[in-house]
């Protein structure tokens, strides 16, 4: 707290003081370390094309997030950079992702491997019907990385801000804790097998705004560590969270066919105060359809 | 808890805080360039000027940025208005500062009159004082310190008033005359840095209660 403040009785000496400006950042967060490299994807279910000629760079420890309205092939999208969509038959990409350099899609890349470095937590909650505790040692034990086990889940309980909690009743069943604490804990889950990126789709659409809030905050801790990415239909979400915004909007051909693009990818910052495109202004200021 | 949501605004008064004892140091440049009619301190006082222009415009683009990506409400959306106003009144502080420092350029070669030097340094002073107030208050959000920038505005109201004729009495010549009229335009800057001080206690008031509500009717003064 500021009391009172001593004039000097010069100014000589005072004209060398500089005062930062408090929004300037020496790294801003377009600078950082590229995690995914995403060059002209495009991704295809069966016949129709989902998401159309995407290209960006997603950093390091930076949370980015990938807004626009339904349909726009958000978590088509966000799906591709864990190779969730070789799950759906149909689907199909073209264009490349590179994860740290590597083809993410290359012929000798184990999508298991993807999805034990890039995790995932989704809309809804989903622990398994199990224990608190099992539920966070599900990864490890599976990826036989079961050494100091209690530790590693107790680990995974605190950076998912869950431990004080839940450290009485981890034999408890997951389906026990309320709908943010379930959420945190599939984050921790997530965690428990040290992921290097964590993407998340639209993961506290079905939480209230206090356990939202919960999610938020625990994400700010997380960037320290991991690189994020976001899928939500709240805008104002992503302007409170994320330092990188994506935005992706429907185009509809002649055909009525509808194909998700990127429109803008900038600082969030500068999406919310200055967006470049007419279509991103119209969308983050509800002139959008 | 918005935790990094609430730490921004933690910066952003820290910064408007900052930005108070830039002011405080430039006025005290300004009147200590007036006491000695030292004009190379009074060029110091409008090259300082650019320093807090630039702690002005980082606190406005961080407001900026606060409110497009926080949608700030209730109280955190009062101390944003408040803090953006209050910045606003600080940069003019500033500005009062280098208008003194330019009639003492134009001044220091006249004779003047040390009993009205005497004086703006009694007003100063108190203006000093009146920003501090200000601005602590407005750190400890302590409406009742606010509310009492309204009587040590008037004391330098009257000081303010009485320079008129005090200009009046010094004498027939050029050059008295001139000193005069530049030292009322000195009076008034430092009677209107009184009032945005006052001005900032209000915004204290409003961030307290919600209400704006203007401590003295400027325009039903007596």
């Amino acid at each position: 707290m500021v009391t009172i403040i001593e004039p000097t009785k010069e100014l000589v000496t005072i004209d060398r003081i500089r005062v930062a400006a408090p929004t300037a950042s020496a790294d801003p967060p377009s600078s950082r370390e590229t995690v995914f490299d995403v060059r002209d994807l495009s991704v295809f279910y069966g016949a129709s094309q989902a998401v159309k000629g995407v290209s960006l760079q997603i950093g390091a420890r930076v949370i980015t997030a990938v807004i626009g309205p339904s349909g726009c092939g958000k978590s088509t999208f966000v799906r591709c950079l864990n190779r969730m969509n070789d799950l759906v038959p149909s689907a199909r990409i073209e264009g490349t992702i590179e994860y740290h350099g590597a083809d993410l899609y290359g012929p000798a890349v184990d999508p298991v491997e993807v999805r034990k470095r890039i995790g995932m937590v989704f809309q809804k909650p989903n622990p398994f019907p199990k224990s608190i505790y099992d539920n966070v040692a599900f990864g490890p034990r599976v990826l036989d990385m079961t050494d100091g086990l209690d530790d590693r889940v107790e680990r995974a309980l605190h950076q998912a801000a869950l431990w004080d909690e839940v450290k009485n009743r981890l034999k408890d069943s997951a389906l026990g804790l309320s709908g943010g604490q379930q959420q945190r804990l599939c984050i921790a889950r997530a965690l428990a097998v040290e992921p290097d990126v964590l993407l998340m789709d639209e993961p506290a659409s079905a939480l209230d705004p206090i356990a939202t809030t919960k999610i938020e905050d625990l994400m700010q801790e997380l960037k320290n560590d991991y690189s994020i990415v976001i899928v939500t239909h709240n805008m104002q979400q992503a302007a409170r969270v994320a330092d990188m915004t994506a935005f992706f909007s429907v185009e509809i051909d002649e055909g009525e066919q509808r194909t998700g693009v990127l429109i803008e990818y900038d600082e969030t910052r500068k999406i919310f105060t200055q967006p470049a495109d007419k279509r991103t202004e119209d969308y983050v200021t509800g002139r959008f359809g | 808890m918005r935790v990094t949501f609430h730490e921004q605004l933690d910066v952003v008064a820290a910064n408007l805080q900052e930005e108070g004892e830039l002011v405080l140091r430039g006025l005290r440049g300004c009147l200590n360039a007036l006491e000695r009619q030292d004009a190379e301190l009074a060029n110091e006082v409008i090259a300082f000027d650019d320093q807090i222009d630039d702690q002005y415009l980082g606190i406005e683009q961080g407001i900026e940025t606060l409110l497009a990506l926080q949608a700030p409400v209730a109280t955190d959306l009062r101390r944003i208005i408040a803090m953006l106003h209050s910045n606003l009144h600080l940069e003019r502080i500033g500005d009062y500062c280098v208008t003194i420092a330019k009639m003492i350029k134009l001044t220091h070669r006249l004779e003047g009159d040390q009993a009205m030097l005497a004086a703006f340094g009694e007003m100063g002073t108190r203006a000093e004082e009146m920003i501090r107030v200000a601005m602590d208050s407005l750190a400890t959000l302590d409406d009742g310190r606010a509310e009492s920038l309204m009587q040590m505005d008037e004391l330098i109201d009257r000081v303010n008033r009485r320079a008129v004729e005090h200009v009046l009495d010094l004498g027939p010549e050029h050059e008295t005359r001139e000193w005069g009229l530049r030292m009322l335009i000195i009076s008034r800057c430092l009677e209107r840095i009184g009032d945005h001080a006052v001005d900032i206690g209000e915004q204290v008031c409003y961030v307290v209660t919600g209400e704006h509500r203007e401590f003295t009717d400027a325009s039903h003064q007596g």
